[in-house]
C-alpha cells in the first residue's frame, strides 16, 4: 500500500496533469456527453491509472478496449464537502471504479483512499460500485467523513480504577477506616475502640505483642482480649466496609462480665468510660515487657500521668505529698466551670476525710495534685454523669463545657516539670512564629538556651523514671515535650443517662481531616463540628477527649 | 310563574335577612330619598298606570317616556339604574296587563320594556329577559346598555340547551345571537362574543365580524380556550382561529396554529398563501424549531434557488452557527472541565480525599458532565484537546479512562460537544472509526447520531455511515448503530430506515437490549405518526418474548417504543390499547399504562390524569410495575398548561404521601418532567427533602430530577444543593454519579440550553423533544439495572430535547442583528381589552439574549419589524418603513 502512496503523491507533483484535465472538463457543461475518441483523453489519465492498481492491469487494458468501442464516456461534474471545505467542480469519471475518484479526493486533502467515507443518498460509495447505479447526479454534493490523523490507539498500559482494586488497596482511596457495626448497644464499645485504634503507638504496640507471646503473669482472658484487640485493630485498616467486632466483643464479655449485663433479654447500654478505662488496664497489663522495669509498660507511656499530690490538713497542719499515677484527667463540672482550663483544675483539688495521725479521728483534709510528668496522650474525662438517687440512674449533666482544640496544660504542671518544660516551650515558640514569618530575637534567646542545657542535666540526672522529658525509647532521643496538646479523638454521648442514648467517635485523621464513626457509618466532618461537641444541648457532646503531645526535637 | 316582587328584591340586594327587618329598612329608604327621587319615582309610577290606560295614544306616549328613562339612566357597575330600581314594584302588574294586550305596536313595545326590566327581576332559569325580547319589537339591541346584552347572551345559551335537547328550532335565537355578536364584536368584548357562539355551536358567524381591529384579540380567546374544550371541539375552535389568521395575513400565527393541530396541510396552505420571502425563512425557523421533518415544493416555494436556502433553514443547518454566535455575545466559549462544575473546593475538605486512583464510575460521570456542559461548543478539555502534543493525544487519554461500556458513552459525548456541526463532527469521530475496540466503535456511531440530531442533510451522513452496523454481530455496535440513528432520524418517518430496523425486531439472534433499542429508535423516527406497520411490527415482538424476557428491566423499552408512535395522538391509540390487553398478563398493564400516558401526552385531558391517579391509588401485592409509568403519564399529560401543571404537582405530593415504593420512586421523575428547566422553588423544595430519602431509588430519582428542573439554568441555588449532596454522598458511588449528572444537567450548555420540549410562548409542544425525554426518564424508573448499569448511554436521549434558549434577531440577510430589547416575565393577556402591557419586570439587553422560562421578550426599538409575533429562536427583523431617527 506504502508504494501506492509514493506514486500518488508523485502523481501529485505533477499537478499539469489535473489541471489539464478540469480544464477539459470545465470547458463542458457539466451533463454534456464527451465524445471523443479514448486516445484523446487517456493520455493524460493514463500513467496515472496504470501506477493506482497495477494488480488490475489487466482489467483496465479489457475494459479500455471494449470502451473503444463506445468512445463515449461521461464525466460529472459534482461537488465535494469535507469537512468545512467545499471542493466545487470535482469531476468523476463514471467509467472508472469509484476507486479512482477516492484517490482524486486524496489528491486535494490528503485523506488516504481506504480511510475515506463517501456518503451517496444514504449510502457509503464502495470500491467497486457501479456509477451507473448508484445515481449521482451532475452538481450534486457529496459529502466525505475522513481524517489524516494517526489512529488512536489503546495505551499500552490501561487505567486502573478504584473498583477492579483489591480492598486494602481501596481503603488509601477511601482515606479513613473501616466504621464497627453495633452489635446491639454496642456504640459504647465502638466508639471507644475507634479513638483507641487511632493512636498509632497503641497499634505498634499490639503488634509487637504477638511476637512476645503471653507472658505468664498475664491471664488468659487479658491474653486473649489483647490478641482480640490486636486483631480487630489490623482488619479496621484493612478493610473498607464495616467490621463487626465480634470476636472482641465476646472475649470483652468474658473478661468483664458487667458488660454481658442484659435488659430484656438485650445487652444494656453501657458507660464507655468504664469501657476506656477497663481495655487500657488490660492493655496495660498485658503490654507489659515480661520481667522488666514499669517503664517499658506500653499503655502507661502513652497514657500514665504521674500527678504529685499535696494533702494537707487545714485542723492538724499536717501535710504529707504522695505521687500517683492516672490514665485521664478528670474535668469536674459544676456552676462555675465553662471551660475545660477550669475544669481541670477543679478535678486536681478535692477533699477527703482520712484519719488524722494528729487529731485521732478522722478530719477533712485537702488535696491539690500537680502534674508531674506529661503523657504522649493526654485522656481527659468529663465528669458528666452522676448517680441521681431520686431516679435511680447515672443523670447527666448537660453543662457546656468548651475545651480547645490547642490546649497548653502548663499551668497545671508541678513546678519541676514547669522549669523542664521552658526550653522546648520556647523552642515551639519561635518555630511558630518563624513559620508565621516573625523574626525571632536572636539575643534573648541565647541566655535561654544555656537555661535549658542545665535543666536538661538536671532532668537526666534524675533518671529515667519520667516519661515526660526523658526520652520515650532511645531512637527519639530528641522530641521534647511543650506541654501543649492537640486534640484528636472526642468520645461523644448523647442522650440523658449514661446507660442510653447514644456513644459516637470522634477521630482525627493522619491527613488532618475528622471523621464522625457512628458505628458503622463514618462520616467526614471539619473542624467547626468538634468544637460544636461541647454540650449545652441534646445534641453529641464530649464525654472523653484525647489529646497528643505537641513535641519538638531539638 | 310570576315571581313575587318583593322576594326577588330582597334576594338581590340582601338575601337572608327577615322579611320584616327587610320592610322597616326599606321604608327608611323610602324616606331618605331626594326630592328629585322622588319625583322620577311619582313620575314613573304615573306612567305605570298610563300604560294601563285604555287610550293607545296615552299608553305610547307613557311607553315612550319610559323607554327614555331607561334609557338616558347612566348605568353603574354596582348598583340599579334608578328607573329600573322604581319600577321594581310594577313588573308584577306591567307583566299581568301585557297579557292581557291585543296584539299590537304597543304590546311590542311593552315586551321591550318588560325584557329589560325582567334583567333585574326575572327568576333564576326563568329566562324572561329572552322571552319578551323575541315578543318584542327586535329594535337595536345595543340601545339598552350593555348588561342587557351580557344578560341575554347568558339566557341565550340556557334556552339553546334546553331546545337542543327538546329539538325545537333555534331560527328566532339566532337571528338574536347574529345581533349579540355584532354588538359585542364591535365593542371589544370578543371573549363575550366567542363564549356565545361556543355556546350555541356557530362560531363560523365569527370570521364575518372580526376586522383588523379586533382579530388578534379574538384569535388569542379562541386558542387559549381550545385549551380547555373537548375533542374535537379544540380542533374547530382552532381551526376558525386558523382561518381568521388566514384572512389578516398574521401567518405566523396562523403557522403555529396548524403546528398546534399538527396539521401538515394547513402548513402547506400558509406556504402557499404567503408570498414574501423574508417571511417564509421565518416560518422555516418556526418549523425547524419544533422539529419536524417537512419538505418544501415548487408550488409552495417557486424559486429553486430560494427552496434551497429556505430548507436548509428548515433542516437546521446554520443552528450550531447561531448557537456559537449566541456563545460569544455571552462569553462563554472557553470550555469548562467538570471541576468547574464540581467546585469542590466550596466545600470543607469533604469530598474524597484520595482521588489518586481513577474510578470508572466517576470518570464516567466526568464524561457525561464534560458532555453536557460542552455540548455544542464544539471544544472541551477531555474529548477534543488538541493531539498534537504525543502520538495518542489526552482525547485519546480520557477515553481509556473509561471502562468498556464507558468508553461507549465516552467516544459518543464528542458528538455531543459537536452537537449540530455536522462537518468537524464527522472528521472529529472519524478517527474512532478504526478503533478494534466495539465499545469505541459504539460510541462514535452513537455520537455521529448525536451530532446530527435534529440537523438533517442531502447527504444523509448519518444513515450512510450507521446503516452498515445495525446488522454486525457484536450487539454493542449494534445498539450504538441503532440508538445514533433512533436519534439523528427522530420524527422523520424514514421509510427505508423502517426496512431496515423493522428486521431486527423479528430476528431470533439479535438479543433483547438490541430489540429494546430498535423498538425505541423506530418509536423515535416514526414518533406520533400512528404507522400501522411500526405498531405491528413492535406488537409482534412484545408478543414473543418468552415470561423470563418479560422481566428484564430493559423490556420496559418495547411499550414505550409502541406509545411513542401514538404520541399526543389521542383516540387514535385505541386500536392498540385494545390489542395490549391480549398481552401477557405481566406486561399489560405497563403496556397499558404507557400507550395511554403517550397518547394523552400534552394534551391537558383532566380526564386522563383522573384515570391515571385512579392507577396509581391501588395497593399493588404482587409486584407489579405498572404504576411507575401511570406517574410518569400523570405529568406527560398535565404539563400541557401552568393550571395543570400546579394542581399535578398538588396531586403528586399526595402520591408521594400515601404511595407504595414504586410509586414514590416515579414521582421525583414526574416532578422533573413537569418542571423541565423551570426551577420553581416549591418543587425543588420537595425534591431536595426526597434527596436525602432513605429509598435510595427515590433519593436518586430526586437527584436526577433536580437536575432536570435545572436544567441549563446555571441555578444557584440547586448548584449549591448538589454540591452538598455530593459530600452527604461522597461514598455512595451510585448516588454521587446521579449527583454529577444532575451537576452536569444543571449547567447544561453552560446556561443556554434547555431541556424545555415546549417554545413558542409555551404552546407549541415539539415531539421529538418530549420523546426524548420520556425515553429517559422511562429508563431512569430502573435507575439500578439501565442508568447504573451498562446502558447509561440512555441519557444521551435528552440530546432531542436540548435547544438553545436564545433569542437571535438577524437582518433579512440571516445576519445576526443587534438590537435593544425587553425581556420580562411573560404576562397573560388572554380577554384582556385594549394593547395590556405583555412582560412585567423587564430589564433592556441586545440580542442575541438568554429567555429562561416564562420569558417573553419584546423589541425596544421601533427601528425594525420583527416578522414573527413570538420572540423566541431566530427572528427576522426587517426595516420600519415609518421610522424616523429622533
Amino acid at each position: 500500500m506504502a508504494s501506492i502512496f509514493t506514486q500518488l503523491q508523485s502523481f501529485r507533483r505533477n499537478e499539469s496533469h489535473e489541471t489539464d484535465a478540469s480544464v477539459v472538463a470545465d470547458s463542458f457543461t457539466s451533463e454534456s456527453l464527451i465524445l471523443t475518441e479514448t486516445i484523446d483523453v487517456y493520455p493524460t489519465n493514463a500513467p496515472y491509472k496504470r501506477k493506482v492498481s497495477p494488480a488490475n492491469a489487466e482489467e483496465f487494458n479489457h475494459s479500455s478496449t471494449s470502451r473503444k468501442n463506445l468512445v463515449i464516456m461521461i464525466f460529472l461534474i459534482v461537488s465535494v464537502k469535507w469537512q468545512k471545505e467545499l471542493f466545487k467542480d470535482v469531476e468523476i469519471d463514471t467509467s472508472q471504479p469509484p476507486y479512482v475518484f477516492k484517490c482524486q479526493l486524496f489528491d486535494l486533502t490528503g485523506v488516504p483512499p481506504e480511510r475515506q467515507k463517501i456518503m451517496v443518498k444514504g449510502g457509503l460509495l464502495k470500491d467497486d460500485a457501479d456509477w451507473a447505479k448508484l445515481g449521482v447526479k451532475a452538481g450534486q454534493k457529496l459529502m466525505m467523513m475522513g481524517t489524516a490523523d494517526e489512529i488512536m490507539k489503546s495505551p499500552e498500559k490501561g487505567t486502573v480504577f478504584v473498583e477492579d482494586l483489591p480492598e486494602e488497596e481501596q481503603v488509601a482511596a477511601v482515606g479513613h477506616t473501616a466504621g464497627l457495626f453495633n452489635l446491639g448497644n454496642t456504640c459504647y464499645m465502638n466508639s471507644t475502640l475507634q479513638c483507641l485504634h487511632s493512636v498509632p503507638e497503641l497499634k505498634s504496640a499490639l503488634i509487637d505483642y504477638s511476637h512476645s507471646g503471653r507472658s505468664n503473669d498475664v491471664d488468659q482472658t487479658s491474653h486473649m482480649l489483647t490478641v482480640a484487640t490486636r486483631d480487630l485493630f489490623s482488619e479496621l485498616d484493612k478493610s473498607v466496609k464495616a467490621v463487626a467486632p465480634m470476636q472482641f466483643w465476646m472475649v470483652l464479655r468474658k473478661k468483664y462480665p458487667q458488660f454481658g449485663q442484659l435488659h430484656n433479654g438485650v445487652f444494656m447500654q453501657q458507660d464507655a468510660e468504664e469501657c476506656w478505662t477497663q481495655i487500657l488496664y488490660t492493655l496495660s497489663q498485658s503490654l507489659r515487657s515480661p520481667g522488666s522495669s514499669e517503664n517499658t509498660d506500653a499503655v502507661k507511656a502513652l497514657f500514665g500521668i504521674e500527678l504529685n499530690s499535696r494533702i494537707y490538713c487545714q485542723e492538724s497542719n499536717e501535710e504529707s505529698s504522695e505521687t500517683e499515677s492516672v490514665y485521664s484527667l478528670k474535668c469536674h463540672i459544676s456552676q462555675e466551670v465553662n471551660h475545660l482550663h477550669e475544669g481541670l483544675k477543679h478535678g486536681l483539688k478535692s477533699e477527703l476525710e482520712k484519719a488524722s495521725a494528729a487529731l485521732g479521728r478522722s478530719a477533712i483534709y485537702l488535696k491539690e495534685s500537680r502534674i508531674n510528668a506529661l503523657p504522649r496522650y493526654l485522656t481527659v474525662q468529663f465528669v458528666r454523669f452522676f448517680w441521681k438517687r431520686e431516679s435511680n440512674q447515672k443523670a447527666k449533666i448537660l453543662r457546656k463545657v468548651d475545651y480547645p482544640l490547642e490546649l497548653d496544660v502548663y499551668d497545671l504542671c508541678s513546678d519541676d516539670l514547669k522549669k523542664k518544660l521552658e526550653a522546648p516551650r520556647k523552642f515551639l515558640r519561635d518555630e511558630e512564629g518563624k513559620k508565621l514569618g516573625l523574626k525571632v530575637n536572636e539575643k534573648s534567646s541565647v541566655p535561654k538556651e544555656n537555661d535549658v542545657k542545665m535543666s536538661d542535666a538536671e532532668g537526666s540526672s534524675n533518671g529515667g523514671g519520667e516519661p515526660s522529658v526523658a526520652p520515650m525509647e532511645e531512637g527519639e532521643k530528641e522530641t521534647q515535650m511543650t506541654g501543649v496538646y492537640d486534640l484528636v479523638a472526642v468520645l461523644t454521648h448523647k442522650g440523658r443517662s449514661a446507660d442510653s442514648g447514644h456513644y459516637v467517635g470522634w477521630v482525627k485523621q493522619e491527613n488532618g481531616k475528622w471523621i464522625e464513626f457512628d458505628d458503622d457509618n463514618p462520616k467526614p466532618r471539619v473542624q467547626d463540628d468538634i468544637t460544636r461537641l461541647s454540650g449545652g444541648g441534646d445534641w453529641h457532646m464530649a464525654y472523653i477527649i484525647m489529646y497528643k503531645a505537641r513535641v519538638v526535637s531539638m | 310563574m310570576a315571581p313575587e316582587p318583593n322576594r326577588a328584591g330582597n334576594g338581590a340586594s340582601t338575601s337572608g335577612t327577615a322579611k320584616d327587618e327587610a320592610a322597616a329598612k326599606k321604608k327608611i329608604e323610602s324616606e331618605d330619598l331626594s326630592d328629585e327621587d322622588l319625583a322620577l319615582k311619582q313620575q314613573l309610577e304615573l306612567y305605570v298606570e298610563r300604560v294601563q290606560d285604555t287610550d293607545p295614544g296615552l299608553q305610547k306616549v307613557a311607553l315612550e317616556s319610559m323607554r327614555q328613562e331607561i334609557r338616558t339612566s347612566t348605568s353603574s357597575m354596582t348598583s340599579v339604574p334608578k328607573p329600573l330600581k322604581f319600577l321594581r314594584p310594577h313588573y308584577g302588574t306591567l307583566k299581568a296587563y301585557y297579557e292581557t294586550m291585543v296584539e299590537s305596536e304597543l304590546k311590542k313595545y311593552l315586551a321591550d320594556i318588560l325584557s329589560v326590566l325582567a334583567l333585574t327581576m326575572s327568576a333564576e332559569g326563568e329566562r324572561e329577559s329572552l322571552k319578551y325580547r323575541l315578543l318584542g319589537s327586535e329594535g337595536d339591541i345595543g340601545s339598552w346598555g350593555h348588561e342587557y346584552v351580557r344578560n341575554l347572551a347568558g339566557e341565550i345559551a340556557q334556552e339553546y340547551a334546553k331546545r337542543q335537547s327538546e329539538e325545537a328550532p333555534i331560527d328566532d335565537l339566532m337571528e338574536l345571537v347574529k345581533q349579540i355578536v355584532a354588538f359585542h364584536m364591535k365593542h371589544n368584548a370578543e371573549p363575550e362574543a366567542v363564549d356565545l357562539l361556543m355556546e350555541v355551536e356557530d362560531l363560523d358567524m365569527l370570521t364575518e365580524h372580526v376586522d383588523k381591529t379586533n382579530f388578534k384579540r379574538t384569535c388569542l380567546y379562541l386558542t387559549s380556550s381550545a385549551r380547555y374544550l373537548p375533542g374535537p371541539d379544540d380542533m374547530l375552535v382552532l381551526d376558525i382561529a386558523f382561518s381568521i389568521y388566514l384572512k389578516f395575513e398574521e401567518f405566523p400565527n396562523a403557522l403555529q396554529i396548524a403546528l398546534f393541530m399538527d396539521n401538515l396541510l394547513h402548513v402547506r396552505t400558509v406556504f402557499t398563501s404567503c408570498h414574501d420571502v423574508l417571511r417564509k425563512k421565518q416560518f422555516c425557523y418556526i418549523l425547524a424549531r419544533h422539529g419536524i421533518t417537512f419538505e418544501l415544493d415548487e408550488e409552495m416555494v417557486n424559486d429553486d434557488e430560494e427552496r434551497e436556502v429556505l430548507q436548509d433553514i428548515i433542516n437546521n443547518s446554520k443552528l450550531s452557527e447561531g448557537y456559537l454566535t449566541l456563545a460569544r455575545d455571552i462569553e462563554v466559549m472557553e470550555p469548562k472541565s467538570p471541576e468547574d462544575i464540581y467546585k469542590a473546593h466550596l466545600l470543607d475538605g469533604r469530598a474524597s480525599a484520595g482521588a489518586s486512583v481513577d474510578s470508572a464510575r466517576q470518570n464516567l460521570a466526568a464524561t457525561f458532565v464534560n458532555a453536557f456542559v460542552n455540548a455544542g461548543f464544539g471544544q472541551d478539555k477531555l474529548m477534543t484537546v488538541a493531539s498534537d502534543s504525543s502520538s495518542s493525544g489526552s482525547s485519546g487519554n480520557w477515553l481509556f479512562k473509561n471502562k468498556e461500556h464507558g468508553k461507549t458513552s465516552a467516544a459518543a459525548s464528542l458528538g455531543m460537544i459537536l452537537l449540530w456541526d455536522v462537518d468537524s463532527g464527522l472528521a472529529q469521530l472519524d478517527k474512532y472509526f478504526h478503533s478494534n475496540d466495539n465499545h469505541v466503535i459504539a460510541g462514535a456511531l452513537l455520537g455521529v447520531g448525536i451530532v446530527n440530531c435534529s440537523i438533517k442533510n442531502d447527504c444523509d451522513p448519518a444513515m450512510a455511515l450507521l446503516g452498515d452496523f445495525i446488522d454486525k454481530e457484536d450487539s454493542s455496535t449494534r445498539i450504538g448503530a441503532i440508538m445514533g440513528l433512533g436519534i439523528a432520524y427522530a420524527g422523520s418517518q424514514n421509510e427505508q430506515l423502517r426496512y431496515k430496523l423493522a428486521p431486527i425486531l423479528s430476528d431470533p439472534k439479535a438479543s433483547l437490549d438490541v430489540i429494546a433499542f430498535t423498538a425505541i429508535a423506530l418509536g423515535l423516527i416514526y414518533v406520533g405518526s400512528c404507522n400501522e406497520e411500526v405498531a405491528q411490527a413492535i406488537i409482534f415482538t412484545l408478543m414473543d418474548r418468552s415470561e423470563s424476557e418479560l422481566g428484564e428491566p430493559l423490556t420496559r423499552l418495547l411499550p414505550l417504543g409502541l406509545g411513542l408512535l401514538y404520541l399526543g395522538k389521542q383516540e387514535s391509540v385505541e386500536a392498540t390499547a385494545e390489542v395490549s390487553k391480549t398481552f401477557n398478563e405481566k406486561i399489560r398493564k405497563y403496556c397499558d399504562m404507557t400507550l395511554l400516558s403517550c397518547a394523552y401526552a400534552g394534551t391537558g385531558n383532566v380526564l386522563k390524569v383522573q384515570n391515571l391517579l385512579g392507577h396509581c391509588s391501588q395497593h399493588l401485592d404482587k409486584g407489579e410495575m405498572h404504576q411507575g409509568p401511570a406517574v410518569l403519564g400523570i405529568a406527560m399529560v398535565a404539563m400541557a398548561e401552568e393550571l395543570g401543571v400546579e394542581m399535578a404537582i398538588r396531586s403528586l405530593e399526595h402520591l408521594l404521601q400515601y404511595g407504595e415504593q414504586n410509586i414514590r420512586r416515579a414521582v421525583p421523575l414526574a416532578l422533573g418532567l413537569l418542571c423541565i428547566s423551570n426551577p420553581k422553588v416549591n418543587v425543588m423544595d420537595t425534591l431536595s427533602r426526597l434527596s436525602h430519602d432513605t429509598d435510595s431509588e427515590v433519593a436518586m430519582a430526586a437527584v436526577i430530577s433536580l437536575g432536570l428542573i435545572g436544567a441549563g439554568t446555571n441555578n444557584a441555588r440547586i448548584a449549591g444543593m448538589l454540591r452538598n449532596l455530593s459530600s452527604y454522598y461522597y461514598k455512595d458511588t451510585s448516588l454521587l454519579f446521579c449527583v454529577r449528572i444532575a451537576q452536569g444537567l444543571v449547567h447544561l450548555g453552560k446556561g443556554l440550553l434547555t431541556l424545555n420540549p415546549y417554545h413558542s410562548d409555551r404552546v407549541l409542544l415539539s415531539p421529538t423533544a418530549l420523546a426524548g425525554l420520556i425515553t429517559m426518564l422511562h429508563a431512569c424508573l430502573d435507575m439500578k439495572a439501565i442508568v447504573l448499569g451498562k446502558y447509561h448511554y440512555v441519557l444521551y436521549f435528552l440530546v432531542l430535547a436540548m435547544q438553545p434558549r436564545m433569542l437571535l434577531t438577524v437582518d433579512e440577510d440571516l445576519k445576526p442583528l443587534s438590537v435593544p430589547v425587553r425581556v420580562g416575565q411573560a404576562v397573560d393577556v388572554v380577554g384582556q381589552a385594549g394593547r395590556p402591557k405583555t412582560i412585567t419586570g423587564f430589564q433592556t439587553h441586545s440580542t442575541p439574549v438568554l429567555l429562561a422560562a416564562g420569558d417573553r421578550a419584546e423589541l425596544a426599538t421601533e427601528k425594525y419589524l420583527p416578522i414573527s409575533p413570538i420572540l423566541e429562536g431566530f427572528v427576522i427583523l426587517k426595516d420600519n418603513p415609518d421610522y424616523r431617527e429622533e
